[in-house]
């Protein structure tokens, strides 16, 4: 394929890298000690050393790839061919699927489609030969004598000794602590690190998983029962990589086990969910489920804490983030979902969750508002506004007031964990917003503060006062706009246009405010649908934000299928959303939304401090 | 029935021109997944007939047909059986894989793992990465065996004597026929030359399998049966496997408890007292070689494990010492002995 002169290519192949040739002496003298002898300290060996092994062949193959010929490779490294022999009769190497793998594309990386000269027709009968050998050579002559009289092909008897060893292994394993907390009685946990050592190259072998299961599941009683951090570690690695078919229970008892694979869990979830921009409520609901995370969570309180710090800090760092918002708000729905599932004896108290939470507002807010009667929504609201104004103003009175940074930091904190819990919680945000769009001119004073502190959670530069007569000031106008029957005039929707983009100059509202809130009058307001659709349709449109509005639609949808809406309202809602879904739908179809100041509204950083 | 006999020769022809021909250059991913399709079709149509003494007959006499012809087209050809055919998947591998005219893309399918290189080949799934499954089970197995020491036979033997639980029950059928059953026993017999002392423990682990159906007791029957009626497999089980292990299939069974001590019996009446040792010896080297110690061994833990056999045991031992003239001096009466050894 190259036009470039042998010599040159020669040239550019000394500079490649080459696997160091001490290291190809350290694994075969490693080769060696683990084709020798089974014995547990092999085993744990073997246990250790496993991974170091799949990147050292992987190093191997590029390098093998890299090569024009056999005979250049040979000549490069004369160990090689030794040392994948030696590999090919090592059980532990060729029961893992990894290894395995790269053995096998490092032989055939070796075999020469055109055999120039002796040496490489050698290498390709070797190769041949102990494939052949490997796939087809039986150590139990006797059983094999046996076997064949009776129509059992070879195939199917190790199938069948596989089985039944993981069977009886299970059973074993399934044996409860005999020791009574004896350090120097011998108990059957003993077994339990061998067999987890065993198992470091099986984590992706179907056969094992029954005893992967057991080991993983078995009540941690005795001091002995530990299990390998390898085994984990194989395990948790294998189920980042979908190689793995574990029970629930025993996905549960490995993010137990192992902090590293629950926190591969939960980023692999943030980023799933965040990374996919076209990604709808519905498609984030079905993979926090898929992932069993809340579930997990709702099992085991200490996952639960281990999964809410890591949205914690994900929030710090992105706290506009409306996706991660999202995301906090709907997995925290499942996880309350899963937990009321539990049979009361099972469950630890709400508390135990939430510990950094505001004690007196953790009932209320992790009520779901299918819980409570329609009519009470208001009150509660108003309610739950009020408590976290107070909130909010006790923490900030001192701010400023060149009071001791320590107790600053802790007010933030305080408010912190009030808003988090609040985005947590945020189905009292989405009725919240429903209420502001079905309500006429009353008191909402409450509901727009609630609002506004979920979309502002920092009262930085004491701008909230600001921000309310802002956030009043919109409501007003979008109150006006969609209470009108005839079609508003050019210049209302322009200045609606402008609200919903980002200002410059500070303290502007958040676009999704806005957005949302122009979402939940569309929706429930008494005006006729021609006008409300014709509404949305424009300032969307002009504002870029076609993409968000859709997927503000299917959040409430999706939250009005749930059960919290149930009122005869119910039908003219479903109808208004659907329709309004369909035209959004169709100018998305007819416009790109390369332009869209869709990255403003999900990437608006607002930190902490 | 004519066409399942052609189909048999051609299973026949496919196994032969896999392992000799050089057709297979020709060879694509294509025609091998159709060659395993064809083998499967071989073992689904032994599983079916194999229990079927009319069918299997004529599918006997085609193969020896079609191995006569194939034999004259084919130097070095091996004859196919009837019951090679349970294996044509393995047989078809076999052949394949040791012709050396395989097509070098044919093997990479063969050993393929699933890595994104093999995903081009992935419209044949039950081909792809076969070997490499094998490969994984057997290792799987090698890799778990030091620690699988649970089980009184071992695994392996477990399985095989399920495997000749299932056999023997197909065997007999319906009609509970034992002459079929006992016909096979005898031909597994001949086949385990060189390997009997495995035999009996494949024997034991299928007489501890548990009976969940009559016809699995039926069975544990015949095989026990067909022991008493081959005393040199008997006695080799005996002598050959662990004290508990009998004592824990005596438990189990009684045709086998009344053999097993039929067999210690004769093993004591078979013994000698050597002053020169000061120690009852087996008189006879021809039959295993039995201490008297390791005797005493056998019956206490039939004891242990079967406590209401002991006085029966003792009971009939103590009239052998009767007959012996009841002395209770060392060295005159193997039996007085035994039963003074089975009671400190």
């Amino acid at each position: 394929m190259s036009l470039l002169p042998p010599v040159i290519q020669l040239q550019q192949m000394t500079e490649e890298p080459s696997p160091n040739v001490q290291e190809i002496q350290f694994w075969l003298d490693k080769m060696v000690a683990w084709g020798r002898a089974d014995s547990p300290n092999i085993q744990r060996d073997v246990s250790l050393h496993l991974r170091r092994l799949s990147s050292y062949l992987q190093q191997l193959l590029t390098h093998i790839n890299n090569l024009i010929s056999t005979t250049e490779t040979m000549k490069r490294m004369p160990l090689l061919g030794q040392f994948l022999g030696r590999l090919c009769w090592i059980p532990y190497v060729t029961a893992d699927d990894t290894s395995r793998g790269l053995l096998f594309q490092c032989l055939w990386g070796l075999y020469s489609e055109h055999p120039s000269n002796a040496v490489e027709r050698k290498a390709n009968q070797w190769i041949r030969k102990v494939l052949c050998q490997l796939t087809t050579d039986e150590d139990d002559a006797a059983a094999q004598a046996l076997m064949k009289p009776m129509g059992v092909p070879p195939n199917e008897y190790h199938l069948k000794v596989l089985r039944k060893m993981v069977a009886l292994l299970q059973e074993n394993i399934g044996k409860s602590c005999s020791s009574l907390g004896n350090i120097n009685q011998r108990c059957s946990c003993d077994s339990i690190l061998a067999a987890s050592e065993a198992c470091v190259p099986l984590a992706t072998c179907p056969e094992a998983a029954p005893l992967i299961d057991a080991l993983l599941q078995r009540p941690a009683t005795c001091v002995r029962a530990a299990l390998s951090e390898d085994f984990l570690d194989a395990l948790s690695c294998a189920y980042s990589r979908q190689n793995l078919s574990l029970e629930e229970q025993a996905v549960f008892s490995l993010w137990h086990h192992s902090l590293s694979s629950l926190e591969v869990a939960v980023l692999s979830l943030l980023e799933s969910v965040c990374t996919n921009t076209g990604s709808t409520p519905q498609r984030m609901l079905q993979q926090v489920s898929q992932s069993l995370l809340p579930k997990a969570c709702a099992q085991q309180c200490s996952i639960f804490l281990v999964v809410n710090d890591i949205f914690r800090s994900t929030l710090k760092q992105a706290e506009g983030n409306e996706c991660v918002k999202s995301l906090i708000q709907i997995f925290t729905n499942c996880f309350l979902t899963e937990l009321a599932l539990l049979q009361p004896q099972k469950c630890v108290s709400l508390k135990a969750f939430f510990p950094q939470s505001p004690q007196s507002l953790l009932v209320p807010l992790s009520t779901l508002p299918s819980e409570m009667p329609q009519e009470a929504w208001e009150h509660h609201l108003n309610w739950l506004s009020g408590s976290l104004q107070r909130l909010t103003e006790d923490e900030e009175e001192g701010d400023g007031d060149g009071d001791s940074s320590s107790s600053t930091s802790r007010g933030h904190h305080r408010v912190f964990e009030a808003w988090f819990l609040l985005v947590q919680c945020a189905h009292w945000v989405q009725v919240t917003v429903q209420l502001l769009g079905t309500k006429g001119p009353e008191d909402c004073g409450p509901l727009l503060w609630l609002l506004t502190f979920y979309h502002h959670p920092t009262n930085r530069g004491h701008h909230r006062a600001l921000q309310l007569v802002h956030a009043k000031d919109a409501w007003d106008r979008l109150h006006t706009l969609f209470s009108v029957s005839t079609s508003p005039p050019f210049d209302r929707l322009q200045s609606l246009v402008t609200l919903l983009s980002p200002q410059p100059q500070q303290p502007s509202l958040s676009p999704s405010f806005i957005l949302g809130l122009s979402v939940n009058f569309a929706v429930f307001s008494q005006q006729p649908l021609s006008g409300s659709t014709q509404v949305l349709q424009t300032v969307v449109h002009r504002s870029g934000l076609v993409e968000e509005a859709a997927c503000a639609l299917s959040s409430l949808e999706l939250r009005l299928n749930a059960g919290s809406c149930s009122s005869s309202d119910a039908n003219r809602v479903h109808l208004r959303i659907k329709s309004l879904q369909n035209t959004l739908t169709h100018m998305h179809a007819a416009w790109s939304p390369a332009e869209s100041q869709a990255h403003t509204l999900t990437h608006t950083h607002i930190k902490f401090n | 029935m004519e066409t399942l006999l052609k189909n048999v020769s051609s299973t026949a022809e496919l196994l032969a021109v896999s392992a000799r021909s050089g057709a297979l250059e020709q060879w694509d991913g294509h025609a091998l997944s159709r060659a395993f399709h064809w083998a499967r079709y071989g073992e689904h149509l032994f599983r079916r007939f194999h229990s079927d003494p009319a069918v299997r007959t004529a599918m006997e006499k085609q193969l020896q047909l079609t191995n006569q012809s194939l034999r004259a087209a084919l130097p070095g050809y091996t004859d196919v059986s009837f019951c090679d055919l349970s294996r044509c998947q393995h047989l078809l591998l076999v052949g394949l894989l040791n012709n050396p005219e395989l097509p070098v893309s044919i093997m990479r399918i063969l050993f393929g793992s699933g890595s994104p290189a093999d995903t081009e080949h992935s419209e044949y799934v039950d081909v792809t990465g076969l070997c490499s499954h094998i490969i994984q089970c057997k290792s799987a197995c090698k890799v778990l065996s030091p620690l699988a020491d649970s089980s009184a036979v071992g695994a392996d033997a477990e399985v095989q004597g399920a495997m000749l639980m299932e056999r023997l029950g197909a065997l007999m059928g319906r009609g509970r026929e034992a002459r079929r059953a006992e016909h096979f026993l005898d031909s597994l017999l001949q086949g385990c030359d060189g390997a009997s002392e495995h035999f009996c423990l494949v024997i034991a682990a299928a007489l501890l399998t548990a009976k969940n159906s009559a016809a699995e007791g039926a069975a544990q029957d015949v095989l026990q049966d067909w022991l008493q009626k081959t005393p040199g497999v008997l006695k080799l089980t005996c002598s050959a496997l662990s004290a508990s292990l009998l004592a824990g299939l005596a438990k189990e069974h009684r045709k086998f408890r009344e053999a097993y001590c039929g067999v210690l019996k004769t093993w004591a009446s078979d013994m000698e007292y050597s002053v020169h040792e000061g120690e009852w010896v087996q008189t006879s080297t021809k039959t295993c070689t039995v201490t008297f110690q390791k005797l005493t061994e056998h019956f206490l833990a039939l004891f242990e494990t079967c406590p209401t056999q002991r006085d029966d045991v003792e009971r009939e031992l103590n009239a052998l010492k009767l007959s012996d003239g009841d002395f209770d001096v060392r060295g005159l009466s193997v039996w007085g002995d035994l039963l003074s050894a089975l009671n400190t």
